[in-house]
């Protein structure tokens, strides 16, 4: 389990470096076969407004008062963080989310019965469903990097904003670089999506201290358990009975 | 390019002014950014807070149309603050050289330069002159005092361009500009770069060229010209621009930007009498003075054998312009819509939204006879007929659309800004009955000639006598499928006869019959070798005794670190990186800043070592010569008399802009600009209906009209509508809000918008007033999507004014008004 | 012949084995989906019927649940001194020497038994519904998640306790559930209150 961890792939997104040009947005739709939608334009440059099951990634485009100028113009990537506590995945009824070789959480589409249990465990409103009620997401493009491959979106990107490689390694390099900040290098055990800030990350519009809802925690550390090891000890109990107590016996008519 | 994308890592300043790169440039932005990462500092000057001022270490706006103010107040702060390169600017420059003591300009003349004819709107350029010695060489005074001399005049007419004029004009906050003059100025020292990134927010003005002019000047004064991390950078839009123009797209140059003949030009030898400059300067190179060598061989190219000495190697075959005459786009369609054309060749264009005025445009097509659409869509061009407007029923033109394919269906050439020429290969087969561009001209060619040999036809000759040596020809003559190598390999050039040099005994053959050129200076005047764009020589080599395609090289060594990548693909000229480079040298030939040493002269072997060097020739400073090889006086121009508005850019506002009077004179707008007048030519100029500053420009996701990108659904998701920018403020005053569709129009036009209401522009302070400024991309068109939703294009608002040099339409700053759909 | 006496109605029989086997259909779906039992999955060809055998599971479950109150609430919630003794001694079952006082009809463990598969199924029964139905509210999923486990937990608890007393721990009850009849002798034996009552004692 530790080497795994210690091998950990991961996304490195440098808001810093990226120019908003959504490379990435459209190398995401090329390599996952993913249609575009109808859309129209919200007084905005972002575009689809949110993750939908066509859009695995997107770029936010915030705008925050600035110092030197009227505004700051802030663009982030948007898209899974594949959390080592993955909420999705603890979740998941039935394993269809699922971890890759690489760390990443990906969807098995076979396996996903559309039940929407982990869009409401997931800490960062990630998980859609599309026509075929089927759990879509950014999944690394782990068919790509388990070709060797670099995921499309960072493939295309021009500046470096977005980064594959050996998660601690690439930390390791963005704190030398000058990045206070890296957003997830903790949270939820480590996001397999990390952010380098030079900023409070909330000025990007980063969720603050990103938990897995209680109650998902509370059933995985005790329900689940108690579920399996209360068969077993009800059962053991009833074997005892029997040998030691044995079962109720007729008693002579009085 | 004066240098190349990747050469953009190398400058410690970048000044994005005239352009986004973020935007429409990503891959430019990846060096700019790597710069950065190096500790460089990237300038953003634009009137809207763009994607590249998001990333930019300083910001500053100024209001659309006032770039040669900005940049005249910097060419002042540089001179006041002392921060120019003396030894590049004595040495390199013309700021030395003594000027006809009878110019006067604008500081004399009230915006006007000595020689102006009110009348044809034009200047009489006498004056525009040096002063010449005995010999017909400059006079010049090294110490820069004389008050005749470039430096003076250059000193005298940019002092009228202090700050706080400056800051009256654009609107810049003062400590802004300050700011920006300060760092780019830092680049004069010899170990600091600067370089420059323009695109259409420069060149789309009236005052275009000269935006871009001033700059040089300051490029010149910094000396970062020639050197690695400096340059201009013209930020091309189009992936093959440079190409076409290369190529002679535009009307005025045949391929090697050499001049179209004109009428006047009567044989070949007038043409190279009026064309070839003359230099009596010794130790300037003036490699113009080989334009003879050029025309002949690429006359020999066009017209083959047909092509001999006694008929100037058919030089009257070649179209030749009235004198005087502009062919440019406006012009084109202002014809047309005068009934001046039977037909139009619509070829990979789309007129209807990329035209200024396009309502102009659209009006222009119904006089057509015939309008033939190669696209790769129908577009708003291929159905102006039932466009916005039209009556079906009334319009006579009758449409052929002719599919060509995507450059991802064929093989052949690009040439990027840094004019590298790049080798492609075809990625899938052309779909339906789509063909290659180079196909559909080779059927209508043939076409064509045999109708001319059927039925003669006016001037049949041009036509007849083409030699089209494109590939296998069927029994009746006809190329059946064009090879691309061979029309790469007839653009290199061939040897068509054994040449000896007979200056050695005994004569040496230098060019064997047959054989490929290896470079321009071989190049004959006298029909002995061919070569169809002489800029491109050298592209399609003989080595070792087998054809080269250099275009197809993919070399990734890099010697020098500075990304040069020599093995990469080929660069015009001789796979030169740099151009100019041997101003990156002192008069040793050592660098200037041997932090990024281009060049750099051995002197033990007698030779150059780094890039390609302009020109074997040694050191200015031994016996070499002079380092502007392009230039008839060896030296760049800080005095440039050859632009229509006079040798020092001055500032002129926009012919519609939202000022009475040009603060720097009477001259409000650039008095060599031509006026259309006809009733569809509408204009207004500080006028009540149209109060705003509007601008045009493109955003990352779509591509020119978009009639490519339109129909990419994953583009069209990101930007699927026509939208508005303008500030929140403006927003209050019309009392719209974000996201609320609004209708913006102008003298011309007006087309739907949704409005994009943000922080990012803002009010401009003008003098005492205020002014607003929005913005729309130009890249949505009424025939798809085809419910409409994405609304029109933008150009039914931009004038129909051009640059009095260019005529590139003033797209970049006109009057519009906004108001709630 | 010996006298036979009815203890439970045909359809009560029948609903019972409806009851018990949607149940037990239920459980044994509900482990393969908390523990991704692929091999049970692939019982009923894969996730996807599976869940679709779950939740119809469900629907037969929940009718047979609320039908089965006409035939157990009223006893369900009837409690006299001898259902306390008969706590007092658990039942008898932890030592076959002590005094089991006289039952009715059904013992008290049994009828706790029985509220506690109605108070458990009536929360699993909605938990699961709204699983099933109301996916786009975040907070009632999150809720129904945790319902459905807990009271699935309940019925882990219980249903294998039930099985085992109606089976190996009292031999004949399995049989009496099957035929739903009982001789009269061992009636008034195993249940003299609800004979009494009935006044065949």
């Amino acid at each position: 389990m530790a080497n795994e961890t210690k091998n950990r792939k991961g996304m490195m997104v440098t808001p810093e470096l990226c120019i908003g040009c959504r490379a990435c947005q459209v190398a995401c739709k090329s390599w996952n076969q993913l249609p575009g939608t109808k859309t129209t334009n919200n007084g905005t440059y972002q575009n689809p407004p949110d993750l939908n099951s066509t859009a695995f990634n997107l770029i936010r485009y915030n705008e925050v008062p600035g110092q030197e100028n009227p505004v700051r113009w802030l663009f982030v990537s948007r898209r899974c963080m594949h959390c080592e506590e993955a909420g999705c995945m603890t979740i998941c009824p039935t394993g269809a989310i699922y971890r890759t070789a690489d760390g990443a959480v990906a969807v098995n589409r076979d396996k996903c019965i559309g039940c929407k249990l982990c869009t409401n465990a997931c800490p960062f409103d990630v998980p859609r469903y599309d026509a075929e009620n089927k759990m879509t997401k950014c999944h690394q493009c782990s068919d790509r990097t388990a070709a060797g491959m670099l995921p499309a979106c960072v493939k295309t990107c021009p500046t470096g904003a977005l980064k594959y490689g050996d998660r601690d390694e690439m930390i390791k390099t963005a704190k030398s670089d000058g990045f206070k900040t890296i957003y997830g290098e903790q949270d939820l055990s480590g996001l397999g999506t990390v952010y380098a800030f030079k900023d409070e990350p909330k000025l990007y519009g980063m969720k603050e201290n990103p938990t897995i809802p209680g109650s998902v925690v509370f059933w995985h550390t005790y329900l689940k358990p108690l579920s399996f090891i209360g068969l077993g000890g009800v059962v053991a109990a009833a074997a005892i009975h029997y040998l030691a107590i044995g079962p109720h016996k007729e008693k002579e008519e009085v | 390019m004066t240098n190349h994308w990747i050469d953009l890592k190398n400058a410690d300043v970048i000044l994005a002014m005239g352009s986004n790169p973020a935007s429409n440039h990503p891959i430019s932005m990846k060096w700019i950014m790597r710069a950065r990462e190096k500790g460089a500092k990237l300038i953003c000057v634009d009137p809207r807070f763009t994607q590249t001022a998001a990333k930019a270490d300083l910001y500053a706006p100024l209001r659309s149309g006032t770039d040669i103010a900005f940049l005249g107040g910097m060419i002042n702060y540089i001179l006041e603050k002392d921060l120019y390169f003396k030894d590049y600017v004595v040495n390199y420059t013309n700021a030395s050289f003594l000027v006809n003591p009878d110019y006067k300009g604008p500081a004399d003349l009230d915006g006007l330069f000595s020689g102006y004819n009110a009348e044809k709107r034009n200047y009489d350029k006498k004056t525009w002159s040096f002063q010449l010695d005995e010999n017909g060489i400059a006079l010049k005074d090294p110490t820069l005092q004389n008050p005749n001399c470039v430096f003076q005049l250059l000193k005298k007419h940019y002092s009228r361009y202090n700050v706080d004029k400056v800051v009256d004009i654009t609107g810049t906050p003062k400590d802004k500009l300050l700011a920006v003059y300060e760092l780019f100025g830092s680049t004069g020292k010899p170990d600091r770069a600067g370089t420059e990134c323009y695109a259409m927010g420069w060149t789309q003005h009236t005052v275009g060229t000269q935006n871009i002019r001033t700059m040089t000047i300051i490029q010149q004064l910094l000396g970062n010209m020639g050197i690695a991390g400096g340059g201009i950078n013209a930020m091309r839009g189009e992936a093959n621009v440079q190409g076409s123009t290369d190529y002679g797209l535009l009307f005025h140059i045949l391929p090697g930007y050499n001049p179209t003949p004109n009428a006047s030009l009567v044989d070949l030898a007038t043409y190279n009498e009026k064309n070839t400059p003359k230099t009596k300067e010794p130790r300037s190179v003036n490699w113009w003075s080989n334009r003879p060598k050029y025309i002949a061989s690429y006359l020999k190219a066009v017209y083959g054998t047909a092509a001999t000495k006694e008929n100037d190697f058919g030089y009257s075959w070649l179209p030749k312009i009235d004198v005087g005459q502009n062919a440019s786009w406006l012009m084109i369609f202002d014809k047309m819509l005068k009934g001046d054309f039977e037909g139009f060749f619509a070829w990979g264009q789309n007129p209807a939204c990329s035209g200024a005025n396009s309502n102009k445009t659209r009006q222009a097509m119904t006089k057509l006879k015939w309008l033939v659409n190669v696209n790769l869509f129908d577009n708003e061009t291929g159905s102006f007929w039932r466009g916005p407007g039209m009556n079906p029923k009334e319009i006579q033109t009758e449409v052929f659309m002719l599919p060509c394919c995507s450059s991802m269906e064929k093989q052949g050439s690009i040439a990027n800004s840094g004019r590298w020429a790049q080798w492609r290969y075809k990625a899938v087969e052309p779909i339906g009955q789509s063909m290659p561009d180079a196909e559909i001209i080779n059927e209508l060619f043939f076409k064509v000639k045999e109708l001319y040999k059927k039925e003669g036809g006016a001037y049949p000759d041009p036509i007849v006598n083409l030699a089209w040596e494109y590939g296998e020809k069927d029994a009746a003559g006809k190329v059946k499928h064009v090879d691309v190598h061979a029309i790469a390999k007839e653009i290199n050039g061939y040897w068509l006869e054994d040449v000896y040099d007979n200056k050695v005994s005994p004569p040496k053959l230098i060019g064997k019959k047959g054989d490929l050129v290896t470079s321009f200076p071989s190049l004959q005047a006298d029909g002995t070798t061919s070569c169809g764009n002489w800029i491109y020589c050298n592209s399609y080599i003989l080595k070792d005794g087998k054809e080269v395609n250099m275009m197809a090289r993919r070399g990734k060594d890099d010697p020098t670190g500075l990304g040069l990548y020599a093995g990469w693909a080929w660069a015009w000229p001789v796979n030169r990186r740099i151009i100019y480079n041997r101003a990156s040298v002192d008069l040793q030939g050592q660098p200037l800043d041997p932090k990024r040493p281009l060049v750099k002269w051995d002197a033990g072997k007698k030779a150059w070592i780094g890039d390609v060097p302009d020109g074997p020739a040694p050191p200015m400073g031994t016996d070499g010569k002079f380092p502007f090889i392009m230039k008839p006086d060896g030296v760049a121009s800080i005095f440039g008399p050859g632009l229509a508005e006079g040798p020092f850019p001055e500032h002129y506002e926009a012919l519609e802009c939202p000022v009475e009077a040009n603060a720097m004179s009477k001259q409000r707008v650039n008095p060599t600009i031509k006026i259309f007048g006809d009733k569809m030519d509408a204009f207004a100029s500080c006028d009540a209906r149209y109060p705003f500053v509007g601008t045009t420009y493109r955003v990352s996701e779509h591509w020119q009209t978009g009639c490519m990108t339109r129909h990419c659904s994953w583009l069209l998701e990101m930007q699927p509508q026509n939208f508005v920018e303008m500030s929140l403020e403006l927003a209050k005053d019309l009392k719209v809000g974000n996201g609320e569709t609004v209708i913006v129009s102008s003298a011309r036009g007006e087309v739907k918008a949704v409005a994009v209401v943000s922080e990012r522009f803002k009010p401009f302070k003008i003098a005492s007033s205020t002014v607003h400024q929005v913005g729309l991309p130009w890249h949505f068109g009424w025939q798809f999507p085809e419910d409409g939703s994405g609304y029109d294009s933008a150009n039914l608002l931009t004038p129909n004014v051009g640059d009095a040099n260019t005529m590139i339409p003033e797209s970049k700053a006109f009057m519009v008004n906004v108001r709630k759909a | 012949m010996a006298e036979i006496v009815r203890k439970s109605s045909v359809d009560e029989i029948l609903n019972h084995w409806i009851l018990a086997g949607s149940c037990i259909l239920l459980m044994i779906t509900g482990f393969a989906f908390l523990f991704h039992m692929e091999a049970v999955a692939s019982v009923f060809g894969g996730f996807n019927t599976m869940k679709e055998v779950h939740n119809w599971g469900g629907v037969v479950f929940t009718l047979s649940m609320l039908y089965s109150m006409r035939h157990y609430l009223k006893d369900a919630f009837e409690y006299d001194a001898d259902d306390a003794q008969w706590f007092k001694v658990a039942g008898g079952y932890l030592s076959h020497k002590v005094k089991v006082p006289p039952m009715g009809k059904y013992n008290p463990g049994q009828k706790l038994y029985y509220l506690a598969v109605v108070g458990a199924g009536i929360a699993i029964a909605l938990s699961g519904f709204a699983i099933w139905f109301m996916k786009d509210n975040g907070t009632i999923m999150l809720l129904a998640h945790l319902v459905h486990n807990v009271a699935f937990c309940i019925f882990v608890l219980a249903v294998p306790v039930h099985i085992y007393l109606g089976t190996l721990a009292n031999p004949g009850t399995f049989k009496l559930m099957v035929s739903g009849t009982l001789p009269l002798e061992e009636a008034k034996r195993r249940y003299p209150k609800w004979m009494k009552a009935a006044g065949k004692m």
